[in-house]
């Protein structure tokens, strides 16, 4: 399934013409089978091509590669340059962008094959598109936020020390792109919504936990936070396979913020023993 | 979270630790001591006169100790039993997913719960035949006065040629747990560290993980050790030097370390 | 679907989740009120994501250097070539170091300094260091800090989020001066659930009109189709003409990526080689043979000219003296004489970009770049009540004046558009930046919208009558409406042949990019007229290639196209109209700014006869800071046309 391409590097010249097989998994709606449809994208080196563009490409000509009739591929997709997330699908069978998935490199040859699947551990909308609102309910479920006295003028925040604004600043690159979660073998999808409190949390929310309790005024919260991932489906859930942190597009610590909320976790559950509340 | 939420659930995190804990002590720490015993049988040899009377030695000192059966239901058949049992439990949770993300954490994490899953057939198989005495397929009595014999035997399936099909099954059926149980003791004990919280760095992760690889690395020579010291025993002379421990010393204890002393 | 708030209570429908929205929505709850957050996409994938170089506002170390909210007002007037109004500018400038204040308590990782202090970046149009950052994903940082404040509102039950929810059309009560906004109708992008919502306001914060111009540096959605709905509606379009081409972003096939300002700000040098044609590693020519244009045209100012400025520059050294790169309009931005550490430091988001994009390391490369469409400084009209006051001795250092007029707090019209209880926040509202954005000033303008208007519209909504009174026909008529219209083009998708949308966007873009974007003249505009005409006949042959009910985003994108024709139309009339140069608006017929004539505001209003605008134009208010020529410091050697000549000769016989 993997193309040579991400095996070696190629380096094509600009302007050579090829055609790339798009393999792709569709379904009409929630509950409806899924099907595969082949497409035939033509292609030029060093136009900076992606699969955005190709997709964007089958838009324009709904044909099969068969020569079939078809729909527009339906997928999400927003910035376009990695930071909103919202283009993550599985690409020859693993999760990332696929804006960044830019087609000289990681498919060069003629003929060449890309397989586009939705993520599957979220409930797919149609085609490519799958509701990622679990992760959004996640960070709720955490309290991610800074619980500041409101919008007044108060003058300014915490100072913070550099060494601190470093970890935080990597983490709150986040962009909820699921990336962590697909490729976690301890996180599943959960279609029912009451599940989802008592469901493995996941990477990337245990990393926010890091991110607001180390800041002054979002350690006010550290507590409910420790005592949402010390229940069940908390930090304790994950099984230590560090796929997240290998497939973060964003190259965040996650395993390191999970041993660090991990120590936390522990510290706190003792001292909360202890002091009998 | 449910209204009701299950025993389980409601103490999910002190179970959690407690999983981490027991796999570590007294799980882990037992596994060290028994390797360290049972590979005295090729071991001892250099220390003493014969790994036979060095093994003999070590399971009297064992057998010696005050309320053994008491030692051995608290401090590990229920440790085990929780721990396998919670193991299996969490395991099964979990779905791999190597073919997709071939990284080595993952396989880590998937051979985890493979071992996981072995070690407690191979524990239970093990304790069953030699220690209660269950007639399982294979099985042979452990008799702690004529240790070295029995254990043997035990990994012949009973039989005193050791090139019997039975025999070799049993025996790889040991090599390969005790080599996958070790495994499962050396990456648990790294991610302990990490649920834990004691390495938090990737650095400090690779780190620890170098030593638990080199832990791991030593208990697996033991365990081989261990395994082929039996399985290879010449078991004629080891029920000799057995017969002859026996009647020579009495009470075992005091005088196990003559022969070295003798010896000089 | 979300539990939606009781019907009984005052609510406000916030339209677009990006920073001026969620600004807004955290705002308006503070108040006691509700919140309806209506966006296309989760409001976490917002288009401010992508605003990467930081925030202006001055601060301590600035203002001991002798810089002050009074010079800020001043650049931006100045970079904004005094089309601006220029209360908004004050009272937006003067609130800047507050909401910096507000940003880092709510836990912003803004870069800091040895003691803890929040750093500063140069950034263009200052000769200060007075912009506030966060690596090189400022707006992410910034939009994550109010997402996070609203989701805790959202928490608390004060804001309701309708996520995937496409705006629709306002709906509008009354007539003439009596009209008011009371609600609106959208659709669910899933379900194709077309439906209404009452709301005692509606403030639109729904950005720019990028995707108008094909490939740009805007997200997916920026495609301007609700504040098109808005003025078809009836709203007023203003200062449609002002958009803002980027000097530096990256080529792609489907779109342009930014690479920020803050490169320059870093130290980032533009170049050509002096010699056309020349294909050398780059690395490898030697530092007399480079032709550093910007520093040597602007030696004040260098790489830190406005935006609009140096895209005219790139733009004559690779059109009119052919020295771009392969003979493309591209040139290099360079950051290889920058340590890594401290590139990694502080623009290591930008600089994965482009490695992720361009396949090169730009520590080690000369990175290419070219301009692209980036920013809409016009947008849907809005008002405001000004206040006159004393200056503030501290902010307002170097003001001369006795009295200066800043915006009034508080005013229920804050931002709000023709349309009562019509409000427009944030890159969609025209006001603030006049002809051109300064760079990082937008970032500012998006949340000082919000929380600046977001005490008026609450003042609006709490004195207002209500619209419980207001029948359910008016609502029903709009959702009819749109209905119809949804149920015309799904039905197109069983026609045995039609135009394909996405063939007629792809041309609506190149046109527009061509006629009307860095360097634009008076036949070429209407010649894109023309062509926009045939492009409007072509769309109402429009065929869908999907017919269903179920997630139809084929229906979505044709919608929007056809609210894009009508938003090309007001750039290019005003464009046409507009027959002098200002700011990012330049044309070669009339390459002098007029104050006479065009010191004013253009307003589009959609005429609903003609389907076409009727262009008028409005005083721009000054009172603080009298126009002035805007040169940046060029060196006259440049400026006529006989030395461009002689230049062209002497890299010539460079050869």
């Amino acid at each position: 399934m993997v193309t040579q391409a991400a095996k070696n590097e190629v380096h094509l010249e600009p302007g050579l013409k090829r055609t790339i097989r798009f393999r792709i998994k569709r379904c009409d709606g929630p509950g409806k089978p899924a099907r595969w449809e082949n497409f035939d994208v033509p292609v030029v080196s060093g136009e900076g091509v992606n699969v955005i563009s190709c997709l964007q490409w089958i838009a324009e000509h709904p044909k099969t590669a068969e020569g079939a009739d078809t729909t527009p591929v339906v997928w999400d997709s927003g910035c376009l340059e990695e930071v909103c997330g919202a283009c993550t699908m599985v690409i020859n069978g693993s999760v990332r962008q696929s804006c960044s998935c830019q087609l000289d490199n990681y498919a060069p040859l003629d003929g060449d094959t890309i397989t586009l699947e939705p993520m599957s551990k979220f409930p797919v909308v149609r085609d490519l598109w799958v509701d990622r609102s679990r992760l959004f309910h996640n960070l709720k479920r955490l309290k991610a936020w800074a619980p500041i006295d409101g919008l007044h003028d108060l003058g300014a925040g915490p100072k913070e020390h550099t060494d601190d604004q470093h970890v935080r600043y990597k983490i709150s690159e986040c962009m909820s792109c699921g990336c962590c979660l697909e490729a976690c073998p301890q996180f599943h999808q959960e279609e029912n919504e009451e599940n989802w409190d008592s469901s493995f949390i996941g990477a990337n929310t245990i990393a926010q936990a890091r991110l607001f309790n180390l800041h002054e005024t979002g350690k006010q919260l550290a507590g409910d936070r420790l005592d949402t991932l010390a229940a069940a489906g908390g930090v304790s859930d994950c099984g230590n396979a560090q796929n997240c942190v290998k497939v973060c597009p964003k190259e965040i610590p996650l395993t390191e913020a999970i041993a660090a909320i991990g120590r936390a976790t522990t510290i706190h559950r003792v001292r909360k023993f202890f002091r009998g509340k | 979270m449910p209204d009701n939420p299950s025993f389980l659930e409601r103490h999910h995190f002190l179970l959690r630790r407690l999983h981490s804990l027991t796999g570590i002590v007294p799980i882990g720490l037992f596994l060290i001591l028994h390797l360290t015993t049972n590979s005295s049988i090729v071991w001892g040899s250099f220390l003493g006169d014969s790994g036979v009377a060095m093994f003999q030695h070590e399971v009297d000192f064992i057998h010696s100790l005050p309320a053994l059966v008491l030692i051995e239901i608290f401090g590990l058949w229920l440790p085990i039993a929780f721990h396998s049992i919670l193991g299996v439990y969490y395991a099964v949770s979990g779905s791999t997913n190597t073919k997709s993300y071939r990284y080595g954490g993952n396989f880590r994490y998937a051979l985890q719960r493979i071992s996981g899953y072995v070690g407690v057939i191979f524990i239970f198989y093990h304790v069953a035949t030699l220690r209660w005495g269950w007639s399982l397929p294979g099985a042979y009595l452990f008799d702690a006065h004529a240790a070295s014999s029995t254990t043997a035997m035990a990994l012949r399936a009973g039989s005193e040629n050791p090139w019997q099909l039975a025999g070799i099954l049993v025996g790889l059926f040991y090599l390969l747990s005790v080599l996958l149980l070790v495994y499962h003791f050396a990456n648990g004990l790294w991610t302990a560290a990490i649920t834990w919280g004691l390495t938090i760095s990737e650095q400090g992760q690779r780190r620890w993980g170098y030593v638990c690889a080199s832990l791991g690395a030593a208990l697996m020579v033991m365990g081989v050790t261990a395994v082929v010291g039996f399985v290879t025993l010449d078991i004629e002379e080891a029920r000799q030097i057995e017969a002859s421990l026996h009647t020579a010393q009495q009470p075992a204890v005091e005088t196990t370390l003559a022969p070295e002393d003798n010896a000089h | 679907m979300p539990a939606a708030h009781p019907a009984s209570q005052k609510r406000v429908i916030v339209v677009g989740g990006g920073l001026a929205g969620l600004a807004a929505a955290a705002r308006l709850t503070e108040q006691g009120l509700l919140v309806d957050l209506f966006s296309i996409i989760p409001v976490k994938r917002s288009h401010s994501v992508c605003a990467q170089g930081g925030i202006n506002a001055t601060n301590e170390v600035a203002r001991q250097q002798g810089f002050s909210e009074w010079l800020h007002c001043d650049e931006t007037l100045y970079g904004g070539d005094f089309l601006a109004d220029q209360p908004p500018v004050y009272e937006m400038t003067h609130w800047a170091p507050r909401i910096i204040d507000l940003l880092d308590r709510m836990g912003v990782p803004f870069n800091r300094t040895n003691e803890a202090q929040r750093d500063l970046r140069l950034f263009g149009g200052s000769l200060f260091k007075r912009t506030h950052f966060a690596g090189a994903t400022t707006g992410q940082q910034l939009m994550y800090a109010l997402d996070e404040q609203v989701r805790r509102a959202e928490a608390e039950g004060k804001v309701v989020k309708y996520e995937s929810w496409e705006f629709l059309w306002p709906v509008i009560e009354g007539d003439g001066d009596g009209r008011r906004c009371v609600g609106i109708v959208a659709q669910d992008l899933r379900t194709m659930q077309i439906r209404a919502f009452r709301a005692d306001a509606v403030a639109m914060a729904t950005g720019g009109c990028g995707l108008v111009f094909g490939q740009s540096t805007n997200s997916v959605m920026c495609n301007g189709g609700a504040a098109s709905r808005c003025y078809q509606a009836g709203a007023w379009y203003a200062n449609g003409e002002f958009i803002q081409v980027h000097p530096t972003a990256i080529p792609g096939a489907d779109k342009c990526r930014l690479m920020s300002e803050s490169a320059r700000g870093e130290g980032g040098r533009v170049w050509v080689p002096r010699k056309a044609g020349d294909d050398r590693d780059p690395r490898t020519i030697p530092e007399e043979e480079r032709y550093y244009f910007l520093e040597e045209h602007y030696p004040k100012y260098g790489n830190l000219v406005p935006r609009d400025i140096a895209s005219r520059e790139i733009f004559d050294i690779c059109v009119n003296q052919g020295l771009g790169l392969g003979g493309k309009n591209m040139v290099y931005l360079d950051l290889t004489h920058k340590s890594r550490e401290e590139l990694d430091n502080k623009l290591k988001g930008i600089l994965e970009i482009y490695e992720k994009f361009a396949g090169q390391d730009p520590r080690e490369f000369p990175m290419k770049i070219f301009p692209a469409v980036h920013y809409s400084m016009g947008g849907l009209w809005t008002t405001y009540t000004s206040e006159t006051r004393r200056p503030d001795p501290r902010q307002d250092l170097q003001c001369e004046l006795d009295e200066i007029v800043g915006m009034k707090l508080g005013a229920p019209n804050s931002m709000s558009t023709n349309i009562d209880g019509l409000y427009a926040l944030g890159e969609v509202n025209f006001a603030f930046h006049g002809g051109t954005r300064l760079g990082a000033n937008a970032l500012l303008s998006c949340i000082f919208d919000g929380l600046f208007a977001g005490v008026g519209i609450g003042n609006y909504v709490n004195d207002g009558p209500g619209v419980d009174e207001v029948p359910q026909g008016v609502y029903d008529e709009v959702t009819n409406q749109e209905q119809t219209k949804c149920d015309a083009l799904v039905r197109t998708a069983g026609a045995d042949k039609g135009e394909n949308p996405y063939a007629i966007a792809r041309e609506l873009g190149d046109e527009m990019t061509a006629a009307s974007t860095v360097v634009k003249n008076g036949p070429r505009m209407e010649e894109a007229a023309r062509n926009l005409e045939t492009l409007r006949d072509r769309f109402q042959n429009v065929r869908l290639s999907d017919g269903a009910m179920w997630t139809n985003q084929n229906l979505s994108f044709t919608r929007a196209l056809g609210d894009m024709i009508v938003l090309a139309d007001v750039v290019l009339q005003g464009g046409l109209l507009r027959e002098e140069s200002r700011g990012s608006h330049y044309r070669l017929d009339f390459p002098e700014r007029d104050d006479t004539k065009f010191l004013k505001t253009t307003v589009a209003e959609f005429d609903t006869a003609t389907n076409r605008p009727k262009i008028s134009y409005r005083d721009v208010q000054l009172g603080l800071v009298a126009p002035r020529a805007r040169t940046y410091g060029k060196t006259a050697e440049k400026a006529s046309g006989e030395s461009k000549e002689k230049k062209k000769e002497t890299a010539g016989a460079g050869a």
